[in-house]
């Protein structure tokens, strides 16, 4: 009986997968293939010069933002909580800013695509993890103080970065705005090599703490109990979430909902506890929210409506059902 | 393992002053006490899941501090409250992260063997496939149990285990204590609240107060009349039922 029970749940998941995968190229050729004038090579060409680098940008935003909230909302012990709400973003918009305000948009810091990403990157990297590492460990993983304090943050961050934007050349404001306010139709396409290398690397990295995520994920007492280097592990795990964020905001830009949706969602149809597969199911789902979405949001409504708007009103009314119906799970 | 000179302080208030005391090997010590005289956080020093601000905790032949994470929780399992798990976890999967010390998230087959054992033991096989949050407390606490064997530890640390179970299921945990000390050979330290279960089911009992060990002794010697005046400011009437003494208070 158990063992019968065993195969049904693993050929469930299987068909689980199976759906996912064959959503997502639906979604990918669909998107690439919908009005792209086959039977014209050079326009479908150009066609698909266009529509690629903002594919790939939307597939390197899924798993990041995907692999972030996983690993955020098992650190934290909470499945309502996103990195977003947190002010991650604004955290990062806020070092953009930061960087163009201190060396000008005439430094090759700002003016190299890969070079300005980097630096976004470390700067993020640095700050970010020290500032939720201590959070953390202040609150001592107080769910609620640390919501708080992430909204206190963010909207601070947001500030300091708007009084910035104040006092700056409007040259370099116009210069700044393209870069930070990236969209789906406006992806950072320069940078999806980086971007790509840099997430295989966090993925190399975490590599080891993602099996331990597994009983991270049982709190804090459970996790030390079962011989886990708690903060040591916690922290690594924090750099990669932020590096996540950071690669994320940079290619697309803030997604707020997207997260919590995909994460959530993931978890509901694995029906798994091991992080591997929550957070591949997760960045799968991310890429059929993402990528199905631009396409009727190209080709249905004529880019009258963003993507983003679907995904912050399907968000919004996801996040009040979790919240509303999900008691019991959610604690 | 040994314990010296303990000290913790939230703030400028010292909940932990001083304690001493030497474990027992492969016996039940039960910590009993009025509420904040320092029994838990006593325990969260030994488990090493609170920091201590000063004194030493000897275990085995070093300090607890200097164990590796990993090495110790082959030798050590802390139980504590409150553990509720979100994930979508069975029994079985539960029981199986016992073995997170030794093999990680790949069970050998000894281990599988291992984790059968526990499950067997703790008798789960019933309810080894059931997702944890699906379960009645009592299960999930076995599964819990199950966990600990699986991890197959000498010392098994329980914070107060028998909170939020009935009668049954919480003199069923107490039996499963004494069968884990006398059957495995584990070494069992406890937080208990109730004083019944204490002397009945433990070889030592160590009490608290204020902070500081007020006594510490066999069940006999901390069990009596004065002793437990003392600690709980409360009069006691003593029972010998079964060769136990059975304390009564009202």
């Amino acid at each position: 009986m158990s063992n019968e029970e065993r195969k049904k749940r693993r050929r469930r998941n299987r068909t689980v997968y199976l759906i996912l995968i064959i959503s997502v190229l639906a979604s990918v050729v669909g998107y690439l293939l919908f009005n792209s004038y086959l039977s014209k090579p050079k326009l479908f060409q150009y066609i698909l010069g266009l529509r690629l680098p903002t594919l790939v940008c939307m597939v390197i935003a899924a798993v990041a933002i995907g692999a972030a909230t996983l690993i955020f909302q098992s650190i934290v012990n909470n499945q309502i909580v996103t990195p977003a709400l947190l002010g991650m973003n604004s955290i990062y918009t806020f070092l953009h800013t930061a960087v163009v305000f201190v060396v000008g948009t005439g430094s090759p810091l700002y003016l190299n695509p890969n070079l300005s990403f980097c630096v976004d990157l470390i700067t993020m990297g640095i700050v970010a993890t020290l500032v939720y590492w201590y959070l953390f460990k202040k609150t001592g993983h107080n769910i609620l103080y640390i919501m708080l304090i992430g909204t206190v943050l963010s909207s601070f961050f947001g500030s300091i970065q708007s009084s910035m934007i104040r006092i700056m050349e409007p040259d370099e404001y116009d210069t700044l705005l393209t870069t930070l306010v990236a969209d789906f139709n406006n992806v950072n396409g320069e940078i999806i090599t980086i971007a790509i290398v840099c997430l295989l690397l966090i993925g190399i990295f975490l590599i080891p703490d993602l099996r331990q995520l597994d009983v991270i994920a049982m709190g804090r007492n459970q996790a030390i109990n079962l011989g886990v280097d708690y903060d040591h592990a916690i922290r690594r795990l924090l750099f990669g979430v932020v590096l996540c964020i950071a690669v994320a905001t940079a290619t697309i830009g803030p997604v707020s909902f997207l997260g919590l949706i995909v994460a959530n969602l993931s978890r509901q149809i694995m029906k798994t506890y091991k992080h591997t597969h929550l957070i591949f199911g997760a960045s799968l789902l991310g890429m059929i929210a993402l990528v199905g979405g631009q396409m009727i949001s190209q080709h249905i409504f004529h880019f009258t409506v963003p993507v983003s708007t679907f995904v912050t009103i399907g968000g919004g009314i996801y996040f009040l059902y979790l919240l509303l119906y999900k008691k019991g799970a959610n604690s | 393992m040994n314990v010296q000179d303990l000290i913790k302080n939230y703030g400028s208030k010292t909940v932990v002053d001083e304690v001493s005391f030497q474990v027992p090997k492969g016996k039940v010590l039960s910590l009993i006490g009025p509420n904040g005289a320092g029994k838990s956080t006593v325990m969260g020093m030994i488990s090493r899941l609170v920091a201590r601000d000063a004194g030493i905790i000897h275990f085995e032949d070093k300090d607890l501090n200097k164990w590796k994470s990993k090495e110790l929780a082959k030798k050590l399992a802390i139980l504590t409250q409150h553990n509720n798990v979100q994930l979508k976890l069975t029994v079985r999967e539960l029981v199986s992260f016992g073995r997170f010390p030794y093999s990680g998230s790949h069970l050998t087959k000894e281990d599988k063997e291992i984790v059968d054992k526990a499950i067997a033991y703790m008798e789960l096989e019933s309810i080894e496939d059931r997702f944890i949050d699906e379960l009645s407390g009592g299960q999930r606490q076995r599964a819990y149990i199950a966990m600990v064997i699986a991890q197959d530890t000498d010392y098994i640390l329980f914070d107060e285990p028998t909170n939020n179970l009935d009668i049954y299921h919480a003199s069923n945990l107490m039996r499963m204590v004494r069968r884990l000390c006398d059957e495995l050979g584990k070494t069992v330290i406890l937080v208990l609240h109730e004083i019944n279960y204490a002397a009945f089911y433990s070889d030592y009992v160590c009490a608290f107060a204020d902070g500081k060990i007020a006594k510490f002794g066999t069940v006999e010697e901390v069990i009596n009349k004065e002793c437990l005046h003392d600690i709980y400011k409360v009069d006691f009437e003593i029972i010998n039922v079964k060769g136990k003494p059975l304390s009564v208070y009202y």
